[in-house]
């Protein structure tokens, strides 16, 4: 005959007890549930916002330069984070002549300013809170942008200060009962009336479905006083080109303003900074998810060690017939890792249901890391918080314990 | 087969020490039936504790099977607790939240070595033995004292142990159950031979014995008073 297996008599042992005291088990695990679904949902949360952000950047073609004013190199020291609010406000001005210099990069494919403006958009009888962009005939390319209807501006719209304007999904959707029917139609932005020449497909970028790109020579004047950029792009399709390009749009830009006034980067390095940012937030919002973990198996061990007070007539009956002193460890230790793993995978489920809710808006997701996490940390709680009263256990003297009542 | 040489326990209360078992020396042989009588407080459970290996003696030699149990490890002597000794005690001792067959089969759930027998048929063997079989699936507090008691002595069977050590068997049961329980003691030692020690209190019980020994004050004396 087979030795017995001491785990199937250990487990279902545990079980047993479990299903004898439902109300107590239940209580017991939901501190450490509470504590897995918290850090699993911000886990989640973090890897969605980081998605989304990946999303974001994708959207712009690859092998894009950024200049804007400002600095917020990830190289710096410590200087990432601190300047990361004041970059758009401070530093440089970007205006036409810097985009003259920048356009001669032989390098750059593409040179594309930006200027962009939230403003209120009206048709006959219809308004709609827009974005007005003012940018030239390449950033058609460089958006990735596909139209719907109609055509983009060109080349000499910008020389002639043309008002022509392509609309987003959302706004042209917003403004007329169908996007394809704001093609030749007016609008009004602030003192400019323009017209609709190209509705574009819906691309998924808030910012992006709700605005009318115009030539951003159309835009100075009551728009854009100051005739200025908010950032300009420089593009390639060449890989191997964009250090060149960056260090030339430096030489290029030195000429004319302090290194700290302006940052060339690129898409990677802004989400690398972006990244560290989200590291942080993730950090102390993970700390806050553990101390509820820890407090969890402080309920635990507090259980467990009722638990052995409770069954030390029982410990001593089965060190009588001959449980050595790992024996009973084992029996306790496997009881507190239950409790705990049946808490963490109760919050693992949970939080599996609450993110495919929050999907709907927000790409949040779990992945294995988040799922071996919380398996992981529930069972050395349990095994942390249930050693001590285990031991407890373990040690009782078997007489002593036999004749406690 | 067991030997006590010079063996004293003593135990604390408070300042004060007590000896509650003061240089015992005793060699039980194989296939005995020994009585060992005293009053309550003659030391005599201690006595049993320390055969049983639940206590180790403060000094004095316990010659177990020819081995020094006192230099043995815990695992040594659960080992020995689990295979050799079956205890059967005056209070049952049984475990509640478990039938009287998962009561039966609880020592099986610690054998170390494989067992060479089948534990599951074996426990329902002794359960009809003991004409409980039709109550395998109840729980401890759901039968009767003299029940609980005959599930205990299969518990202690169930290893095919050497020696049985009852420690009042009777002491929580009416007198004819308390009969029933001795005559079953009685006929495992004739039978099988299994080395049978039971302490009491009562003359009569011991009387039933082959060999009886009496304590007080912890000491082996000729004649109980």
């Amino acid at each position: 005959m087979k030795v017995q297996n001491g785990w199937t008599h250990l487990l279902k042992a545990a079980l047993e007890d479990f299903r004898r005291n439902k109300v107590r088990t239940a209580l017991t695990s939901l501190g450490i549930m509470i504590g897995v679904l918290s850090v699993v949902l911000l886990i989640a949360l973090g890897l969605g916002l980081k998605n989304y952000l990946k999303q974001q950047f994708e959207s712009l073609g690859a092998n894009l330069i950024i200049i804007f004013p400002g600095n917020i190199s990830s190289s710096e020291e410590g200087g990432g984070l601190a300047n990361f609010g004041v970059g758009f406000a401070g530093g440089a001005t970007f205006d036409e002549k810097d985009l003259n210099s920048l356009s001669r990069i032989s390098e750059a494919e593409y040179t594309v300013p930006m200027f962009m403006k939230s403003m209120v958009i009206e048709t006959n009888g219809q308004r709609k809170l827009g974005y007005i962009i003012g940018t030239n005939e390449e950033s058609f390319k460089i958006l990735n942008l596909q139209l719907l209807t109609g055509e983009f501006f060109k080349k000499g719209d910008i020389t002639a200060s043309s008002k022509n304007a392509v609309l987003g999904f959302s706004l042209a959707d917003g403004l007329f009962d169908k996007p394809e029917d704001a093609l030749g139609r007016t609008i009004r932005a602030g003192d400019q009336r323009l017209k609709v020449i190209g509705v574009v497909k819906k691309k998924g970028d808030r910012e992006q479905d709700n605005s009318a790109v115009i030539p951003y020579t159309t835009t100075f004047g009551k728009l854009n006083p100051d005739k200025s950029f908010f950032t300009i792009y420089l593009g390639t399709t060449n890989e191997d080109e964009v250090d060149i390009i960056k260090k030339r749009a430096k030489e290029v830009l030195l000429k004319r303003y302090e290194e700290n006034d302006f940052t060339v980067t690129e898409q990677t390095e802004i989400l690398s900074t972006v990244n560290q940012i989200f590291n942080i937030v993730n950090g102390v919002l993970i700390a806050i998810g553990s101390i509820s973990l820890i407090v969890g198996g402080i309920g635990i061990m507090n259980i467990m060690y009722a638990t052995v007070v409770e069954r030390t007539k029982e410990i001593g009956i089965r060190r009588a017939v001959g449980a050595t002193e790992n024996d009973i460890l084992r029996q306790f230790l496997t009881e507190s890792v239950l409790l705990s793993l049946f808490g963490g995978i109760l919050g693992l489920l949970l939080a599996t249901g609450i993110v495919a809710i929050v999907r709907i808006f927000f790409p949040a997701s779990i992945n294995v890391f988040a799922v071996l996490i919380s398996l992981i940390v529930s069972s050395a709680i349990g095994i942390f918080f249930g050693v001590f009263p285990a031991r407890r256990a373990a040690k009782l003297p078997p007489i002593e314990a036999i004749r406690y009542e | 087969m067991i030997k006590l040489q010079n063996v004293s326990k003593s135990f604390l209360f408070g300042e004060e020490e007590v000896k509650a078992v003061d240089n015992i020396s005793l060699t039980i042989k194989e296939k005995e039936f020994i009585g060992i009588l005293g009053s309550s407080g003659s030391g005599k459970s201690t006595l049993m504790h320390i055969i049983g290996l639940l206590e180790q003696p403060t000094s004095g030699k316990v010659i177990l099977e020819g081995k020094d149990v006192s230099k043995l490890s815990d695992a040594e002597l659960s080992k020995i607790r689990n295979k050799t000794v079956g205890f059967v005690f005056q209070s049952f001792n049984l475990i509640n939240r478990f039938t009287v067959l998962e009561n039966i089969l609880l020592p099986t759930k610690y054998a170390k070595d494989s067992l060479d027998f089948d534990p599951i048929k074996r426990s329902e063997d002794l359960l009809k033995r003991f004409g409980i079989f039709e109550r395998r699936n109840f729980f401890p507090n759901k039968i009767s004292g003299g029940q609980q008691q005959r599930v205990a002595i299969a518990r202690s069977l169930i290893m095919q142990p050497k020696i049985i050590l009852a420690d009042e068997p009777t002491g929580n049961l009416d007198s004819k159950t308390g009969d029933e329980i001795i005559d079953i003691l009685k006929n495992l030692n004739k039978e099988f031979g299994v080395t049978m020690i039971i302490v009491t209190h009562e003359k009569d019980i011991a009387a039933q014995t082959k060999r009886q020994i009496y304590i007080k004050d912890g000491k082996i004396v000729d004649k109980y008073l």
